[in-house]
């Protein structure tokens, strides 16, 4: 029970904040949220500015992620707000503990389309897991203890709380730590885990389909366990790398659109899916009435709106993956299965030969995972540096591994990685980026330099929006249209202009040199390599096409 | 096309309304008719959401049911057709 105290609605913001064991904040003051940063004058929290809010946001994810804690940012009202909004959308496709505060005009004049007026409360209906706006300052400390409830339970989410600068200042007695009560969790259904359990046994070609879930649920030591004692052949999406064991020998990598083919071959073939924390995304599942064609499948997952919602599920086991995986931990009889995969996996294994004295930036990433000390976290941006990095790097975590999956948003990479590197302040962290992502929020290179943050960055730079040129070359008859950036900064004097040390390479030849120097710099460090604008990410299946119909080549 | 009547009961929060009314939209259901009131006693709300879909009723019905207000979802088998 905290003391009873007289507090203004803005130290009653950092009560509570620090009640929830929030040590630091992202954010950028403004008008309608002054009271609030006046709060902060006094306040043990630590605050980051960043130089923008999307920054602001996006290190809250990042740091939310790393930590496996909720993020917390905050913005003024009307503008600060809805630049709020890309990253809160990030956070609900994603999943992600946040919590974002915003200030709004006072009370009297709310609807009156007042300066730096946006309904903020009624934007964030579609891009947040839930949102408040407190109008009463009674109503203050219950619905922030709420906020962080509701950010955390059953399947993760942001929450936006909307203050208005008259409750910022109101005064109130502090009522101590608010329970708040949530809708109960739900619980394992015993029949469908005999289902499942049959299910398994009979299985002759059995698959487990891995997802963002598992280490959003803290489930990887019970999911590596469930693999221990199965052996079952493995593949995981995006945002599930990291929760397999990458040596693991039954392990096949990413499936999907730019998934592995041993990857995508298994799972076409396979007989039974046990799909964990996973959601038949469509970049997942290709043509979804010809994915796993001969597959049924075991769901588990904590949101009952994922059970069926893509995929019919022949057995749903609905909870806490943490609880439910261990019911299904039974040996299975499938040697040959095993073999057959195995097989697969050294067939079509990466091939590093790469023609020529261009950088090959599979080559490049796969030498930065190699050399990268244990438990460092790579966040990525968007594009054809991050599937380059989803398949070529390794993580033994998935708070490990950043990056945008559902949204899929550009200039995610560089504040997540600031927002990581506050998070964990002796780890590595290594944002991968590229010469189009980065451009989105390159403002936080003056993040990076007022804090001394000692974020690597390793930009892979075509002069082009890559992926999207890929698919115009491959999909759209070469008709390049607006992703040329051959205009692009001098990122080398970029960087410097932030007192961040930098180098440039071109030439397959510099590629170790300056991994070594990169890593072994102390502050932060961009790293620039130059690759041939027309290398392409494969594999790659087409839209609207099965998995296994995968394209390896132009 | 078919057309399905729900019975929400939520808890009397702001904007509970609007919170069906836009997941109602985003998943795909064409709003037909809505009847709402509150009892002021309970401060439950009941909501008497009239749809139209090519889409499994279910798959609103989940939707909604992740809403934190929301106590209660009932598809009307009666009139859902």
């Amino acid at each position: 029970m905290a003391s009873e105290k007289i507090h203004t609605g803005g130290s009653l913001l950092f009560n509570v904040l620090q009640q929830h064991g929030v040590e630091h904040v992202f954010g950028y003051p403004g008008g309608a949220i002054m009271p609030i940063y006046d709060a902060l004058y006094d306040s043990d929290v630590k605050h980051f500015l960043c130089r923008h809010e999307q920054g602001a946001a996006f290190s809250a994810v990042g740091y939310a992620r790393a930590a496996g804690k909720v993020g917390v940012c905050f913005a003024t009202s009307g503008p600060g707000a809805t630049n709020l909004i890309t990253g809160l959308a990030d956070a609900l496709a994603d999943s992600i503990p946040i919590v974002a505060i915003t200030g709004q005009v006072p009370t009297s004049v709310m609807g009156s389309d007042a300066f730096q007026e946006i309904d903020i409360f009624g934007l964030s209906l579609a891009c947040t897991k839930h949102s408040f706006q407190v109008t009463d300052i009674n109503d203050l400390e219950k619905v922030l203890h709420q906020a962080f409830a509701i950010a955390l339970e059953g399947r993760q989410g942001p929450v936006l709380v909307d203050i208005p600068k008259d409750i910022q200042i109101a005064h109130i007695v502090s009522q101590g730590n608010v329970v708040s009560t949530l809708k109960n969790k739900v619980n394992l259904p015993p029949a469908n885990v005999g289902s499942a359990i049959a299910m398994l046994c009979h299985a002759k070609q059995p698959v487990l389909y891995v997802g963002g879930g598992v280490g959003m649920a803290n489930a990887v030591d019970e999911l590596r366990n469930f693999i221990d004692i199965t052996n079952i052949p493995s593949v995981s999406t995006l945002k599930g790398l990291g929760a397999i064991a990458p040596e693991d020998e039954n392990y096949l990598g990413m499936l999907g659109m730019h998934g592995t083919k041993a990857a995508n071959l298994a799972v076409q073939k396979s007989d039974l899916l046990v799909v964990v924390g996973a959601r038949f995304d469509d970049r997942v599942t290709g043509k979804l009435d010809d994915f796993a064609p001969n597959a049924k499948v075991i769901h588990f997952d904590i949101d009952q709106a994922e059970i069926n919602k893509r995929r019919a599920a022949d057995s749903a086991i609905l909870g806490d993956l943490k609880t439910n995986l261990p019911a299904l931990a039974i040996p299975l009889d499938i040697k040959g299965w095993q073999q057959e995969c195995q097989k697969m996996k050294a067939d079509f294994a990466w091939d590093y030969n790469h023609p020529g004295n261009t950088i090959f930036a599979p080559a490049v990433l796969k030498e930065v995972s190699d050399k990268m000390p244990i438990n460092t976290c790579v966040t990525t941006d968007v594009g054809q540096h991050q599937m380059w990095a989803a398949q070529h790097m390794s993580f033994n975590d998935p708070s490990n591994f950043l990056t945008s999956g559902g949204m899929g948003t550009m200039g995610f990479g560089l504040p997540a990685a600031i927002g990581a590197q506050v998070s964990r302040p002796t780890d590595c962290v290594i944002a991968v980026s590229g010469d189009g992502s980065i451009m989105m929020n390159i403002q936080e290179l003056a993040t990076i330099k007022r804090f001394q943050l000692p974020v690597k960055i390793v930009l892979i730079d075509n002069a082009k929006l890559g992926m999207v040129r890929q698919w115009q070359d491959l999909f759209f008859q070469g008709r390049l249209s607006e992703t040329d950036l051959s205009d692009n900064p001098d990122f080398v004097m970029l960087a410097n202009a932030f007192d961040i040390k930098a180098k440039k390479i071109v030439a397959k030849e510099e590629v170790s040199a300056a991994i070594e120097e990169m890593l072994e710099h102390d502050g932060p460090y961009l790293l620039q390599v130059k690759i041939d604008a027309a290398d392409n990410v494969w594999p790659l299946v087409p839209p609207n096409t099965a998995n296994d119909k995968m394209m390896e080549s132009t | 096309m078919n057309h399905y009547r729900l019975i929400i009961k939520a808890d009397d929060k702001q904007v509970v309304l609007e919170r069906i009314l836009q997941v109602a939209r985003y998943r795909g259901f064409l709003i037909e008719g809505i009847n709402a009131q509150v009892n002021t006693g309970t401060n439950i709300g009941t909501i008497e959401l009239m749809v139209r879909s090519e889409r499994p009723i279910s798959f609103l019905v989940d939707q909604i049911n992740k809403l934190i207000d929301i106590k209660d979802v009932k598809v009307d088998t009666n009139t859902s057709q």
